[in-house]
Order: structure tokens, then sequence, then C-alpha cells
């Protein structure tokens, strides 16, 4: 279990809390954020992991401390223990198993009995797939307990920034927050010497045999 | 349990119908915010450079332990020119978030593959700075169709035999350039000089630093001479 790497930033930080039947998408919705790569092997969470995402606005850099708690019971750990001092949430449930958003209730009121009055998003992962067993039209629990709710695909990044827009615009009090483009430092210069650059050329040879994951879409989101 | 057309098509229909209406919706409780975020002003880090080249695609990067390639980024890659080094990085950005997912400096000791199974991609090296450190990474970038790809690796390889060129002006070839450059050193200085008369000390040093450039530069211009 990977425990916080919460050092102080001099900007506004905010704990996330992430909950949702196991394999519905929670890592990899987090790991597609942090690095922007699609995992498509499923290794549950064991109790949690905590992950710093930040990002730039309109009013400045804001970071999320993700809580990536596990969804299956049997690795929950401290479970509800995570909740404590969350200051806003996202419960996720996986549109192709209808199980998932039985559960989505459960979920609910574990979170706030620990959390009360935070901004909550629902979010139906894996919209993506062509065969869902649950329809947007089916999905009505947001309605019922005043959530948020969002359509996502970690795989395809459908709506995959709304979430954090959503809960950044909510704890600011803004409506009008949007994301912005961080800003892109001068690197610095690097001497290659000719060594390390045929080190460079052979690992590249061989790199460029090896196939690409997914190059059927151009959509580029 | 069937599935056939007619109702697939209406899943997608409501899919989309939902979809629509949630992007302004907002169903959510009315909480109190816990912060006050003040507006700020946006820089890019990019208003001193112009943009030579400006293209959707993929960005992958290469997972040495688990030899395979990981998606880096979807978005915009972007070839810049500084206004006045003339120097040339590769910035790209996660489209939506606009974080950065390459940043690097395109050197004449860089060169750009294709890349085997896909003829829409290609790869190279580079020292990346996108986190804030430098860290070596092979990059393949994959663009809607194989024109792009082929004007991006054109692109590519253009500058970096320019800043190659670049650095061999730098030491020999364009002496003529280098003094007249330095003969506007010198006059700004003088009038430093005039200015700063007090800062006695610095002027020395300054001039100092300057007449070792002009040797060097001396040097420079008999070397291509020579060769020639």
């Amino acid at each position: 279990m990977a425990l916080p790497s919460q050092q102080p930033v001099d900007y506004p930080s905010f704990k996330l809390v992430i909950v949702g039947d196991g394999g519905t998408g929670k890592t990899t919705f987090v790991k597609r954020h942090l690095t922007g790569e699609f995992e498509k092997k499923y290794e549950p969470t064991i109790g949690v992991e905590v992950h710093p995402l930040d990002f730039f606005t309109n009013r400045g850099k804001i970071r999320f401390y993700c809580w990536d708690t596990a969804g299956q019971e049997k690795f929950g750990g401290l479970r509800d223990g995570y909740y404590i001092h969350g200051q806003c949430a996202i419960i996720m449930f996986d549109v192709t198993a209808r199980l998932t958003y039985k559960n989505v209730p459960t979920w609910h009121r574990d979170l706030c009995r620990v959390c009360e009055n935070i901004p909550i998003v629902l979010c139906g992962n894996k919209v993506d797939v062509k065969n869902r067993q649950v329809k947007a039209k089916q999905v009505t629990f947001h309605r019922k307990k005043n959530l948020q709710y969002y359509e996502i695909s970690a795989k395809s990044n459908y709506n995959f920034e709304k979430p954090f827009l959503y809960l950044a615009r909510k704890l600011a009090g803004n409506a009008d927050i949007h994301f912005v483009e961080s800003p892109a430092l001068a690197p610095p210069e690097v001497q290659i010497d000719l060594a390390a650059q045929q080190l460079h050329e052979a690992e590249l040879a061989q790199a460029a045999a090896q196939p690409l994951p997914d190059d059927d879409d151009d959509t580029f989101e | 349990m069937a599935t056939n057309d007619p109702e697939h098509r209406e899943d997608e229909e409501t899919a989309a119908a939902a979809a629509a209406t949630a992007e302004d919706e907002d169903t959510g409780a009315q909480v109190a915010p816990i912060v006050k975020l003040e507006e700020v002003a946006v820089t890019t880090g990019e208003e001193n450079e112009d943009a030579i080249l400006d293209l959707k695609s993929k960005l992958y990067r290469f997972d040495k332990d688990g030899n395979q390639w990981k998606e880096r980024g979807a978005g915009t890659v972007k070839l810049l020119k500084h206004k006045e080094s003339g120097k040339v990085r590769l910035v790209m950005r996660q489209s939506k978030t606009l974080k950065i997912c390459a940043n690097h400096l395109v050197l004449p000791t860089m060169s750009v593959q294709e890349h085997a199974g896909n003829d829409k991609s290609c790869v190279w090296h580079a020292a990346d700075f996108a986190d804030g450190e430098l860290k070596d990474e092979l990059f393949c970038i994959r663009f809607a169709s194989v024109e792009n790809c082929k004007h991006f690796m054109e692109t590519f390889q253009e500058v970096a035999e320019s800043q190659l060129k670049k650095e061999e002006n730098k030491d020999a070839s364009d002496a003529a350039g280098l003094l007249e450059k330095l003969s506007v050193e010198e006059k700004k200085i003088e009038e430093k000089a005039k200015e700063e008369a007090p800062l006695v000390t610095k002027d020395d040093k300054d001039s100092k630093s300057d007449t070792v450039k002009e040797e060097d530069a001396e040097k420079k211009t008999e070397e291509p001479a020579s060769s020639t």
C-alpha cells in the first residue's frame, strides 16, 4: 500500500475520496490522469493508494489528493476510515455491469456517514463499450440524492476532465473555473555524448519494432 | 437478452441525448465553498515563441521494464521556435486538461525514425522536461494520417539539422555577424561605462570579457578561411 506523499504545497489542495465496486475503473481513471497511460490489466487495489493530481485553472493551480480506495470487500483495509476529512468524492460504477450501479447507494450511504455535505460526482465509466447494461436513462440515483452525474470513459478520455472541473467549481464556489495551459518552462540545455547517443539509437530501433496499444482511434482527446 | 440493431441505435441515441444535457445540467446539491480562489494571469510559457508546427496526435513513451509502449497523452503537438535565440522545442499538451506531456529541445544529435508497424507514427529519443526534471525518454507519436506524420518527421529533421548549422555558425562561419554584434556590444558597454561610472570594477570585468570574445572572434574568422 502506497502511503500519502502529502508534502504540503503552497497552493490549495483537497482530499478527494474515490469509491465504488471493484473493477469499475477507479485506479485506471486516476492513472490515466497521472501518467496518461491506460492500464488494461486488472490488479485490485489493496486498502488505499493516494496520488496527488495537479490542475491549472484560471483561478490558479490546485491539487487533489486522490484517495483511490479498494473496491473489493476483501481488500477493504480501513474502509470508511479512509473517508475521514474527505472534502469531495467520486462514486464510480461500470455501465457494463449492472450490479456495480445497484451498489452505488451503499457506497453513497457509507460516504455520507463520514463526510457530510461534500460535493459528490457519480461517474458511469466504460461508456465506450458497445453493450451497456446500464443505459443513460436508467441512471437516476444522482437525482434522488443530489449528486452530479457524468458518463465517462477512461479508455477514450470521454468527459475524463469533467469530474475534477465540477469539484473544483463547487469547492471554490465559482462556476467560471476552467482549465488553462500550465506554463511550459524552458527545458535546460543537455550535452549528449556520442556513446550515450549510440545507446539511445539502439534502444530506439528496438522500441520501434514494438506495436502500439490501441492504435485504431484518431480523435486524440 | 437479444440485442438487435434498432434497440442498439436507440441506446446510442439516448446516450447521446443524455450526454448532451448532462453537459450543462447541474443536479448536485448546494454546498458551501471551502476556498476562495482569485483570478490569476495565465502564462503558457510559450509567449516568446512561434509555432512552426501544430498537429493533433497521440503520444506514447516506452516502458523499458515492460518492453512496451504506454500512452502519455492525446492532444496537440507543437514545434515552437524562440523569437530571439532561434532554438526550437517540442511541446505537447493533453487536450481538455492542457497539461504538458512532452517538453524538450530539438537538438542536432536527434533523429526521428519511422515506427515499424504503423506508418502514421514515428519515434525519437529526448531528454524530456515535462515534469520539471530531465528524464531520458523514448517517444512515439501517432497522427491521424500518413501525411501528417510525414510532415512532422520532415519538419523535425529540418529543425534538428538547422540547429546543427547554427552550432557550426557559432563556432566559425558567422564571424562577420559576430564581429558586427561585438562592435554593437562595445558601444553598449561604452555607454554603460558612462552611465555607471562609479562601478569601476564591474566595468573592468565587462571590458575584459569583451576582449576575450574579440580574440575568439578573430580566431574564428581565420578558421573558415584556412579550411576553404
